[in-house]
């Protein structure tokens, strides 16, 4: 039994059906195809086509737990089969060595939970490889790239001015920049066809299959091997255990909200680092009065966004960001700062133009623009096309405050407890996204831009990664899942997506959570050949 | 990591207003679309659902400062206001009251700047701009709703009712072929 079918589930059912298990993935929210993927911003970035809405599935926002939490939207996921994967940039940086033992090389930082993982990237090079492979990734060798057993499957996507205009910057900062890994078909790619450059791919759905999201490349498979179901508008609410604290199946409401059991030798929670915290503290019992899972009360804490530093820069000539897929070239040579500059963590850098229409009229003019009027109407006419961003992508540190947990009040449209986020950027992350929202600037300057300027970084209250909440570590007292993502607590409960994670990355975490993923559908199937689940 | 383009939507929407006006649903948009051609196609155009002949033409004019015609069309050519008549006969019936309230306002506001100006839409380029420009700076929540709705009735697809026959991407250059290839803009001209 799975519970989500997105960028983890997805990869977890394949893994299990095809070793022979029979697999019941419950997904939250419809199973649409790609003709029925509008190209709408209105529809998508205001309605909520592809990602939870917030009338439904309320949640509520604090800056820090001595708040009370008030209503406001802080949490965005994919709702429907394929989850995020579906609507998502596919951007698909590999995690470096660094990554994984970041917190002893560079020392813990006080307010921090900052730890290595259990785990090495040695561990999961394989895992890596076969989501470059079976999932489908285009890229090229760069010059910072961990070990790898074996290429890219797919050639780099053409550079589009976005990546030409990163290069001519990155150069002249000393930089090297090299071809975006991205997990979108350069080529036609097991059954699927290449990419058309439609350009509406942060957000939206692709109608061409180009996009290698769950929903057309694994779940396919997992679905042909006749023994697994995928079961959408399947919302769960609770796992249930038995009297000696083994998980037995779970509750969940279908479309009707008819409440159904659902019975299971073994459960999966791959519902994001925002759903899974949620539904193993709404699984209270007996065994678990903190929640299911939490006999360490580390469940739901850690929560990390990643952050950003961002520059917008105007163009003398048309860049036409708005063709094409999201990024063609990407700067990592601040993945790891100078010791003096004292800060942890880094990142890595791309150019892109991902506003559409509406959007960019709204929030991407430069802050002194006039904002109607002729000139108001002049500069939408020229600089649309001439507009671009330096997306600075960071770190973000685990804070044991940070966090998802019940909101006391606020329920959703099935009487369920809302999601209540406690979120602070920790101080030397906002000082992180400031060193990178400047970087950012330099490369739009560097690249030639006529006028160049920052967004103002502040702290995060939204977020579309939600990672930590669950984190795998050796210690029972400290972690939740083991380095297999199982459990410390329930033999038979595996935790795999964002929630694993100890620490975030340079901000791009859907290849290493799909790698974990198909490390537990491995470890999951040897483990039940042994007859040890 | 912060999503722009989700961000923006959301700092617009301002807890509710401008979202109301980005919230059409399917069965709304069909008729938006019907009623869209129509106006497109007939002349005189077809009557307006909600709004009154008087107040669809203050509405228009301010939608026409905000986003003016001059070489080339504006939001009264992409007709806007017909966006904003079929929101707010369907998906935007809450709005009703404080657009009807802001312009009869308006009116008043006009009539007051201006001596004897019958209505905003008969006032002068220059009347209206003073005009507009004072509510600006007052942070009249009215303004700031008609100038998002004004965005969105310019640039949301053609079926919301606005973005008449496209000039709305025309007039910033986005073009939805929905397929591209190198080069897509000047600066990769040279690659292979």
């Amino acid at each position: 039994m799975i519970v989500g079918s997105g960028a983890a589930g997805g990869v977890v059912a394949k893994e299990l059906s095809t070793a022979g298990f029979n697999v019941v993935v419950l997904e939250q929210g419809p199973w649409r195809t790609e003709k029925e993927f509008p190209h709408d911003e209105m529809k998508v970035n205001n309605q909520n086509f592809f990602t939870n809405n917030w009338t439904d599935s309320p949640n509520t926002f604090r800056k820090t737990p001595s708040e009370k939490a008030k209503l406001k939207p802080s949490v965005m996921y994919g709702r429907g089969v394929g989850g995020t994967s579906v609507h998502f940039s596919a951007n698909f940086w590999r995690f470096r060595e660094i990554d994984f033992k970041e917190a002893s090389v560079k020392g813990t930082l006080a307010g921090t939970g900052f730890a290595d993982w259990p785990i090495s990237y040695q561990d999961l090079e394989p895992y890596y490889t076969k989501v470059d492979w079976e999932v489908g990734v285009a890229g090229a060798p760069g010059p910072y790239d961990p070990p790898r057993s074996r290429p890219y499957p797919m050639p780099p996507h053409p550079p589009k001015s976005t990546g030409m205009l990163l290069e001519i910057g990155a150069k002249k900062l000393g930089y090297k920049p090299f071809p975006a890994p991205m997990a979108v078909t350069s080529r036609p790619y097991d059954g699927r066809s290449a990419c058309v450059q439609c350009g509406f791919c942060l957000g939206f759905g692709c109608e061409v299959r180009a996009k290698s999201s769950s929903l057309v490349t694994v779940i396919p498979k997992a679905v042909a091997t006749g023994r697994c179901e995928i079961r959408p508008n399947s919302y769960v609410r609770k796992i249930e255990l038995d009297s000696k604290g083994r998980a037995i199946g779970v509750k969940y409401f279908d479309a009707k909200k008819t409440e159904i059991f659902q019975r299971a030798k073994a459960v999966v929670v791959c519902a994001n680092g925002a759903e899974t915290p949620r539904l193993l503290l709404n699984s209270k019992s007996n065994l678990f009065p903190h929640g299911l899972a939490n006999s360490s009360g580390v469940v739901g804490t850690h929560l990390m966004f990643n952050g950003a530093g961002l520059a917008l820069g105007e163009f003398e000539h048309e860049v036409n960001g708005y063709k094409g897929l999201v990024a063609t070239r990407v700067v990592w040579d601040l993945y790891e700062l100078d010791r003096k500059l004292g800060l942890v963590g880094g990142g890595g850098f791309d150019f892109r133009f991902d506003l559409t229409p509406i959007g960019y009229a709204y929030g991407g003019l430069p802050p002194d623009a006039p904002r109607w009027g002729k000139d108001f109407k002049r500069h939408l006419a020229r600089a649309y096309t001439r507009t671009l961003q330096c997306y600075g992508h960071t770190t973000s540190l685990p804070v044991p405050t940070n966090s998802i947990s019940l909101d006391p009040e606020a329920k959703d449209a099935w009487g369920v407890p809302a999601i209540r986020m406690t979120y602070q950027d920790h101080p030397q992350d906002l000082k992180l996204y400031k060193y990178f929202a400047e970087r950012s600037e330099e490369l739009v300057k560097a690249a030639g831009a006529k006028r160049a300027w920052q967004l103002p970084v502040e702290s995060q209250d939204f977020s579309v990664h939600l990672l930590g909440t669950c984190r795998m570590g050796n210690d029972p007292k400290t972690s939740v899942v083991d380095r297999y993502n199982r459990s410390h607590d329930v033999r038979n409960l595996f935790i795999v997506d964002g929630s694993s994670l100890v620490t975030s990355g340079r901000g791009q975490p859907t290849m290493t959570i799909q790698a974990l993923a198909f490390r537990a559908g491995d470890n999951i199937a040897r483990f039940a050949k042994r007859g040890e689940i | 990591m912060p999503e722009i383009s989700r961000r923006t939507f959301l700092a617009a929407a301002g807890g509710s207003i401008a979202a109301v006006w980005l919230a059409a649903e399917t069965r709304d948009l069909l008729a938006a679309g019907a009623h869209a051609a129509r106006a497109g196609r007939e002349n005189p155009p077809p009557p307006f659902q909600f709004l009154s002949a008087d107040q669809a033409a203050d509405l228009e004019a301010m939608t026409a400062q905000i986003i003016p015609t001059d070489e080339t069309p504006g939001a009264r050519e992409a007709h806007v206001v017909y966006f904003m008549d079929q929101a707010l006969a369907t998906y935007a019936k809450e709005r009703r009251k404080p657009v009807t309230k802001g312009l009869t306002e308006l009116g008043t506001r006009s009539a007051k700047m201006f001596r004897g100006a019958k209505s905003f839409a008969a006032l002068s380029d220059a009347q209206q701009i003073a005009v507009l420009t004072a509510l600006e700076k007052e942070k009249s929540p009215f303004f700031g709703e008609i100038r998002g709705a004004t965005i969105a009735g310019m640039f949301a697809n053609p079926e919301y009712g606005g973005n008449y026959n496209k000039l709305g991407w025309k007039m910033i250059g986005f073009d939805d072929r929905f397929s591209w290839g190198p080069p897509f803009g000047w600066y990769d001209r040279d690659v292979r």
